[in-house]
């Protein structure tokens, strides 16, 4: 049933729409909302996000589990379920055009040879009943038309480049049969399969442990430069971005809270929020301390408090955070802090 | 795979002698006596009551009876009835029959079953789905024999779309075909609902996501990678249920009179035909015991994370 479904499946070829970026300018979000719609109410995932990313940039979005940040890439992908999901407003522009108001058609065309992305727990993430080889040939044989044995030829080269070990061997295995840290690379493999100029990584190390991890972030980082790909890099591991990522948002409930550049942001955060994450981390030189965290748990999405939607957590909160919701503003050139008190938190 | 095959198969055994035992042990405990009526009006002549007995090993006890029968099953021997007809050529005339019915009800079951557990996984809560959960609820609460009278009924004599029973001893294709969809509704109920729920749960999978976020068109991304993993469950759900059909299906072939195994094993038991009944279902346990190994079999090919090293 499944192979004759899989040969009467219409080939398509590149589709003849072609995409150049203007000035290297590859991606813009402008003003995204997202609200889920469920039985219990909306809630608000994404509260007008803005942000700019060009070739061979690497933006790092960092946040808490429910910060809005994983569905922030999958808006960008147009894989988010809707319904629930509804953008009632907001544009997200791919080399100039919008692929929000983009036909259904042509915008899945720019999934994999345009925009790719690569998942967190590549065990689930990859169809559990195919071959790896076959799941990345997949993507030349179906956006390229190109036919099975070369499509494969060319999968064997990705998992050779992505340096899985005796890939010839290996195609025809699946996925249950490799270990966390070569799924994931052959999720990789799958995503730069067609060259795409953007890649999204929805914490691509969360499910690995800490050697792998470092080697990932090594393979797209190389992948990155060679390719000159933009790479936005979802995650809530501050030691992860610090070597990849040339400038960090900071997400809080579905805003960004702080926009910085990556050496910047870590040597003096603007927000005090940002400033909680980073004395999260535990260092090697304060042992024996109890770890700072920060109080409290993120907002419910359905009732964002009044004011900053931080101040409940905030130690520095005023009366003016419980009544004005500070707007993300620039602190000193080239910071960008949601904070009424930005000024004084970056000089602390 | 080898070892495993072997290994299968010689787990057979106990489960077949199990089997046969508590078949012989049932129709043993039958009350009756065999030689009644033998002889028309009178009692049998004591010399033909006497032979008779040592032919059937009627004198002995039951370990021992049961015992010769297994030594002639092991020689491929199913045993004769009491009036001289092995009952192994009674099998090899009615099992064709049962096997095409069941194939038969099977592709019935399995195609229309499929189709529409698809459409209604795809559209979850719209009308068809709706429609189709209460009318496969309805089929599930009504014993056969009342879909098949009722189908007799209105398909057969008042539409007259097609032959109220079966007149041939071998029935052609057209006059099995009443009798395949009463005999497979039951299971085309389970079917549609297995495939709805399990195509509604692998839509939210993590792996169709991935498919979508490659760019795949939904047709492919539902009709292959979603419906590739739906249908696991699916399969072991129709190979489990073609061993059922393969034991032939007693109510219905009763129904609409078809001289398969089921009407047979009926009539059998009836006219207390011990030899009949006791070989027929040690068949039975056989053939099913095989399916069921072909299904696991399947399985794994299915499943590639399922190994029989």
């Amino acid at each position: 049933m499944t192979t004759t479904q899989d040969t009467t499946t219409p080939k398509e070829k590149t589709s003849g729409v072609t995409y150049t970026p203007e000035d290297g300018l590859l991606l813009e979000v402008e003003d995204l909302y997202v609200e889920f719609h469920t039985p219990d109410g909306i809630a608000t995932a994404i509260n007008g996000v803005s942000f700019d990313l060009h070739q061979g940039e690497s933006l790092a979005i960092l946040g808490e589990s429910g910060s809005g940040k994983s569905v922030t890439a999958q808006a960008i992908m147009g894989i988010l379920d809707m319904p629930p999901a509804v953008i009632p407003g907001g544009h997200i522009r791919y080399c100039g055009q919008d692929l929000l108001s983009m036909p259904e058609d042509q915008r899945r065309r720019t999934r994999g040879p345009e925009v790719s992305m690569i998942f967190q727990d590549a065990l689930s993430s990859l169809n559990p009943v195919f071959p790896v080889g076959w799941q990345i040939a997949e993507m030349f044989r179906m956006h390229r038309g190109v036919n099975k044995s070369d499509a494969l030829q060319q999968a064997i080269r990705l998992m050779e480049r992505v340096q899985i070990p005796a890939a010839r061997d290996r195609v025809k295995a699946y996925p249950h049969q490799f270990s966390g840290g070569m799924r994931q690379r052959i999720m990789i493999a799958m995503a730069i399969a067609l060259d795409p100029a953007v890649l999204i990584a929805d914490e691509p190390t969360t499910a690995l442990d800490v050697t792998v991890q470092a080697q990932i972030m090594a393979l797209l980082e190389e992948l990155q430069q060679e390719r000159q790909m933009g790479l936005i890099l979802i995650t809530h591991d501050l030691g992860v971005v610090a070597d990849v990522a040339d400038r960090i948002a900071v997400m809080y409930a579905g805003r960004f809270v702080e926009k910085a550049d990556v050496v910047e942001l870590y040597s003096a955060p603007a927000h005090p929020y940002t400033r909680g994450l980073l004395e999260s981390i535990p260092r090697l030189d304060q042992k024996g301390q109890t770890l700072a965290a920060i109080g409290g748990l993120p907002p419910n999405l359905m009732r964002i408090p009044p004011g900053c939607p931080f101040n409940p957590r905030c130690r520095r909160a005023e009366d003016v955070c419980r009544r004005d919701r500070p707007e993300l503003r620039e602190v000193v050139p080239g910071r960008l802090a949601a904070c009424h008190f930005a000024e004084e938190v970056i000089n602390a | 795979m080898g070892t495993y095959v072997i290994r299968r198969l010689l787990q057979m055994i106990p489960v077949i002698l199990g089997a046969t035992f508590l078949i012989f042990t049932m129709v043993f405990a039958l009350p009756g006596d065999p030689l009644a009526g033998k002889c028309g009006e009178r009692p049998c002549p004591p010399a033909y009551a006497a032979a008779f007995r040592e032919k059937y090993n009627l004198n002995d006890p039951l370990p021992i009876q049961y015992g010769k029968y297994v030594g002639n099953l092991a020689q491929g021997d199913f045993g004769e009835t009491t009036n001289g007809i092995k009952v192994i050529d009674q099998l090899k005339a009615r099992y064709p029959i049962t096997a095409k019915l069941a194939l038969m009800a099977l592709a019935f079951e399995a195609i229309v079953g499929i189709t529409v557990g698809v459409f209604t996984g795809i559209k979850k809560g719209g009308f068809l789905d709706n429609l189709v959960l209460i009318s496969t609820l309805v089929v599930i609460s009504i014993p056969v024999f009342v879909v098949g009278g009722l189908s007799q009924y209105f398909l057969g004599v008042k539409l007259g779309l097609f032959p109220v029973t079966v007149t041939s001893a071998n029935p052609s294709f057209y006059q099995l075909m009443l009798p395949a969809m009463v005999l497979g509704s039951i299971s085309l109920a389970y079917i549609s609902r297995l495939t709805r729920t399990s195509l509604v749960e692998n839509l939210r999978s993590d792996y169709v996501r991935t498919a979508t976020a490659k760019g795949l068109r939904r047709r492919r991304s539902i009709g292959l990678h979603a419906l590739r993993n739906s249908l696991i469950p699916v399969v072991t759900f129709i190979g489990f249920d073609f061993g059922f059909l393969l034991g032939g299906a007693i109510v219905t072939e009763a129904i609409f009179n078809i001289p398969g195994v089921g009407g047979y094993l009926f009539r059998s038991i009836r006219a207390r035909d011990g030899a009949s009944v006791v070989g027929t279902v040690t068949v039975l346990v056989i053939v099913f015991l095989f399916v069921n190994l072909l299904v696991d079999l399947l399985y794994g090919l299915l499943d590639p994370r399922i190994s029989h090293d």
